[in-house]
């Protein structure tokens, strides 16, 4: 096959206050025409900004520092605003992350997918523009394009408005396609959905993908080819298969290891040690070295180069060089699909009660939405409640509800015995309902004060409760809590800007925890978290519970963590709960529809894997 | 089904809208009774002093001024349904008559300086924003700054200094030459220095808005889809971003239309231009109560209504506006 795409030696990097970023550091890769090479790796290291480097989409601070972009043989690299729109939308375009702000939201999707056709045959006629939106509309499996290319982006759902973004991708036969983290904002099954839709397009179009993605288990289905990026280098590449079966890299080592699907039945999910480094002044030697448990001396001085390991694979690491020490994996054999966490089961008191519970928010003054439709479940104390549904299953209304943030339509929740829902026994109760039960939100970037310092934060709620901290003053008490939960001294004096996404949600559950609950209500804790932080936070969250014996409702959209973590599982669909369970009984034998897709659609690290593929492999 | 429910909406709004402006017609006439000073002095002039107190309470009586204020409201109210306004104490004619000689300047000032400031203020935040943080956005800026710092009727008596006194190349003061009533070249030069005011006080404070605006939409999401399609800039900015500001800035601009035509009620006072505002501060000061009356009851009606207009707008762009805001009417007593 022919090399579309190369691109030799590129450097890419910001100009930031605090100095020069590099964002990408001598990446160099082929793309062959119809292939899908994915790129993986954690947030921050470069994946994403390599994408837009090679469609010169970067922002203003970002420039490219060296070499060189070659399509078809002709370098790219140094070409103009003027020349790049050309190539845009015909030879490369893009598919972006989060559906929801990528379209405008002023104009219909077929006035938006019209006009991505129209750019570069400015002579179409009407009818054919019209008739090439419907075919697009349809590749793309939007059903009743006709009806739906009149309407506007908010009529649509996240799964729909990512087709329609796709559409416009290909509005221009582009023979490069970048996909950048194209289902990371979407619900586990509508990702599914995305994904084998990219691969059908795929194959249909013969168009060359680049899936980014920081997650190894969601390319598998997909993926050619992977190259694993790491601090702005890619660290590791070579086919699919050589990568799942074969990884050579301690990161992609890391990577595989702390999906979830590979460490079920163990005590603890395996995660990579540390945080991925500052690129503002990177270190010397491999950028990887200080969290690389079978790090050399050599791997502090000097950077490694590629190592060939086969034709199409190759690995940065000293590992490779004949002069180091061999490393046995063990890990593959340790990962026995078995049933380990079964803790001893005494008959707990029931601590929340939540007895046919309705929500219903008035959309316009005739209609209404019943967000939470008759929900009955109990938790006992010292238990691991995990509520899983698709968003807008009405999963964190539930949540709501019972933290009193809303107000029921109907029925009762009752913590120890006390109905939270009524005003009067609200009120008489306040301090404790206010104190024994605490929440954690999705998004700590938006939850925590962006002008509050890390140790006011963690602080306030025994201030607004005029608590006396166990631990003498509040700082003290707020450094204690934060190493409990893995940070040191140094984060108290920080603003929640200064830190990372797994960073902060650490401090928001020191905030939580800083009240001794009885209840820790958090609602999708990790969901906007890379699979590796995701591990650690679950990791945390397991941990904490066994010292604390909090009981814990944990809300998630996929059934990957909440297997690990949680004793029992209720899955939410549509407002209703369908089905309510232990952990093991849920797994093994699910009852509703909706349980079996979600079960289905764990991403499993195996190449090519269809749907059900990780349940043959996992109970073989 | 759906005509109804439009028929409704509206009918809401003009019920809403005559309740505003009776209850700002109430508070008017309490308020402007409450200002010291003697009515009397604006319809007789100095021979207020010269009367006795008998004479004093007959021509008290003529106008209606003894009566209980609720009493004297009611009166009003009354005439002014029937389309009586009564007469202007100074002008010693029908308030309408005094209002209708002025407007016209008014609307002319006002109207073509609102329609300048917010065609300039487009054309500078566009091009600002095309040219972000370079040479020229960065003079327009810092001009700006500058400018809206400086006090308008300051600004008025330099420009006055300098291009009617020093340079004599346009008339310092009224809206004509006397004796040259029907020439518009004449007109046109009085209206120039006004008309500069008018336009530099407001201009900058929109151009900014814009200029951000556009940066702020520069930065979503979907221009980099945009991009990605093959779009050029222009495109981009024209086709896309500037198409989604527009209602709100046209709210804006239905909002601000009190603000600049208040802006002309100074300018008008510091060059004698004979308009609305002339007439209003007179009104305030002489005490002349029924000119006074219908001219806030105008500048509200006009407030209110724009307000409404604005949020009209907003609600079509986003239809959860709707019923949750109230209205505003806090700024409408302006003079």
């Amino acid at each position: 096959m022919a090399e579309l795409l190369e691109i030799k030696n590129l450097e890419v990097s910001f100009d930031t206050p605090q100095g020069e970023l590099q964002a990408v550091r001598n990446v160099s890769f082929k793309l062959r025409a119809g292939e899908v090479l994915a790129l993986v790796g954690e947030s921050g290291c470069g994946k994403s900004v390599l994408c837009k480097a090679i469609m010169k989409l970067l922002p203003r601070a970002a420039r490219i520092r060296s070499g060189h972009i070659c399509v078809d043989g002709t370098d790219i690299a140094g070409w103009k605003e003027k020349e790049m729109q050309k190539l845009r939308g015909r030879l490369f375009s893009m598919v972006f992350q989060d559906p929801m702000t990528t379209l405008n939201p002023t104009m219909t999707i077929g006035a938006q997918i019209a006009e991505a056709v129209l750019v570069h045959q400015p002579r179409m006629k009407k009818e054919a523009v019209r008739s090439r939106v419907l075919e697009l509309m349809e590749l793309v499996g939007i059903d009743r394009a006709e009806e739906r290319m009149h309407l506007y982006p908010y009529n649509f759902s996240g799964g729909m408005r990512q087709r329609s973004v796709l559409a416009i991708a290909l509005a221009g036969n582009p023979r490069i396609l970048f996909a950048d983290e194209p289902t990371t904002a979407l619900d586990v099954t509508i990702q599914a959905q995305i994904l084998d839709l990219l691969r059908d397009i795929q194959r249909k179009l013969g168009t060359a993908t680049i899936l980014v993605s920081h997650d190894l288990g969601v390319v598998a289905r997909v993926a050619d080819r992977v190259a694993v990026m790491y601090a702005g280098k890619i660290v590791e590449i070579g086919t699919a298969e050589e990568i799942y079966n074969d990884p050579r890299h301690p990161y992609t080592w890391g990577l595989m290891r702390s999906l979830p699907a590979l460490s079920r039945g163990k005590d603890s999910l395996y995660t990579i040690p540390g945080m991925p480094p500052s690129l503002i002044h990177p270190s010397k030697g491999d950028a990887f070295a200080c969290r690389n448990p079978y790090a050399l001396a050599i791997d502090y001085e000097e950077e490694p180069p590629l190592f060939q390991v086969s034709d199409t694979h190759y690995a940065a690491t000293w590992l490779l060089d004949k002069r180091a020490p061999r490393i046995v994996r063990h890990w593959e054999e340790h990962a026995q699909p078995e049933y380990k966490c079964v803790k001893e089961q005494k008959p707990q008191e029931i601590l929340l009660d939540v007895r046919h519970l309705t929500q219903v928010f008035p959309l316009t003054k005739r209609t209404a939405i019943r967000a939470v439709d008759d929900v009955s479940f109990q938790i006992r104390r010292g238990e691991i409640f995990g509520l899983v549904g698709e968003s807008g299953s009405g999963k964190s209304t539930v949540a709501r509800c019972i933290m009193n943030i809303y107000r029921p339509a109907s029925g009762e929740i009752l913590y120890r015995g006390v109905n939270v829902c009524d005003r009067q026994e609200f009120r008489r109760e306040k301090k404790l309902l206010q104190t024994k039960r605490q929440l954690i939100f999705q998004d700590s970037g938006s939850s925590l004060n962006q002008r509050m310092k890390v140790k006011d934060i963690i602080a306030e709620p025994l201030k607004i409760s005029h608590t006396r901290p166990k631990r003498g003053s509040c700082l003290e008490e707020a450094a204690f809590q934060l190493r409990y939960v893995g940070l040191d001294e140094s984060y108290l004096e920080k603003y929640p800007s200064e830190l990372s996404g797994g960073q902060r949600q650490r401090v928001a559950i020191a905030r939580a925890l800083v009240m001794e609950p009885e209840l820790l209500v958090a609602d999708e804790p990790i969901a906007s978290l890379d699979v590796s932080i995701q591990a650690q936070i679950v990791n945390l969250f397991s941990h904490l519970q066994k010292e604390h014996g909090f009981t814990f409702l944990f809300i998630a959209h996929d059934l990957a963590m909440v297997e690990f973590l949680c004793d029992r599982v209720g899955v939410m669909y549509r407002g209703k709960l369908v089905e309510v369970g232990t952990v093991k009984e849920l797994f093994a034998h699910p009852q509703h529809p909706y349980t079996k897709e979600l079960l289905s659609a764990i991403p499993a690290p195996v190449p090519g894997a269809a749907r059900g593929k990780l349940d043959q492999m996992c109970f073989a | 089904m759906k005509k109804k429910n439009y028929f409704l909406y509206y009918g809401r709004k003009l019920l809403i809208f005559l309740v505003s402006v009776l209850v700002l017609s109430m508070t008017v006439f309490y308020i402007s009774r409450l200002a010291p000073g003697d009515p009397l002095v604006s319809y007789y002039g100095d021979r207020v002093e010269k009367m006795s107190p008998q004479e004093r309470e007959w021509a008290e009586e003529k106008l209606g001024l003894n009566d209980a204020l609720h009493v004297q409201y009611v009166h009003w109210l009354n005439n002014a349904l029937h389309g009586d306004f009564g007469i202007s104490y100074k002008y010693k004619r029908d308030v309408m008559e005094v209002i209708g000689s002025r407007l016209g300047n008014t609307l002319i000032l006002g109207g073509i300086g609102f329609v300048l400031v917010f065609v300039l203020a487009l054309l500078l935040g566009i091009l600002c924003a095309w040219y972000e943080n370079r040479l020229a956005d960065r003079i327009i800026c810092k001009v700006g700054t500058v400018t809206s710092c400086i006090p308008e009727f300051w600004f008025s008596l330099m420009l006055i200094l300098i291009f009617s006194i020093e340079l004599k190349w346009l008339p310092s003061s009224g809206s004509y030459t006397i004796g040259k009533e029907g020439d518009v070249w004449d007109r046109v030069l009085h209206l120039i220095l006004p008309m500069t005011i008018v336009v530099i006080s407001h201009l900058w404070y929109y151009a900014y808005m814009i200029r951000n605006k556009i940066l702020e939409e520069v930065r979503a999401d979907y221009v980099l889809l945009a991009k990605s399609k093959g779009l050029g800039k222009r495109r981009i900015v024209f086709g896309h971003c500037l198409r989604n500001i527009l209602p709100s800035y046209l709210s804006i601009m239905a909002i601000s239309v009190p603000h600049v035509l208040g802006g002309t009620y100074i300018v008008e006072t510091v060059f004698s231009y004979p308009g609305i505002g002339t007439l209003s501060y007179e009104s305030a000061r002489y005490k002349d109560y029924n000119l006074l009356m219908v001219l806030c009851i105008l500048s509200g009606i006009l407030v209110i209504f724009c307000n409404m207009v604005a949020q009209t707008i907003n609600e079509q762009i986003d239809p959860r506006i709707k019923g949750e805001e109230a209205l505003e009417t806090s700024e409408v007593v302006k003079i």
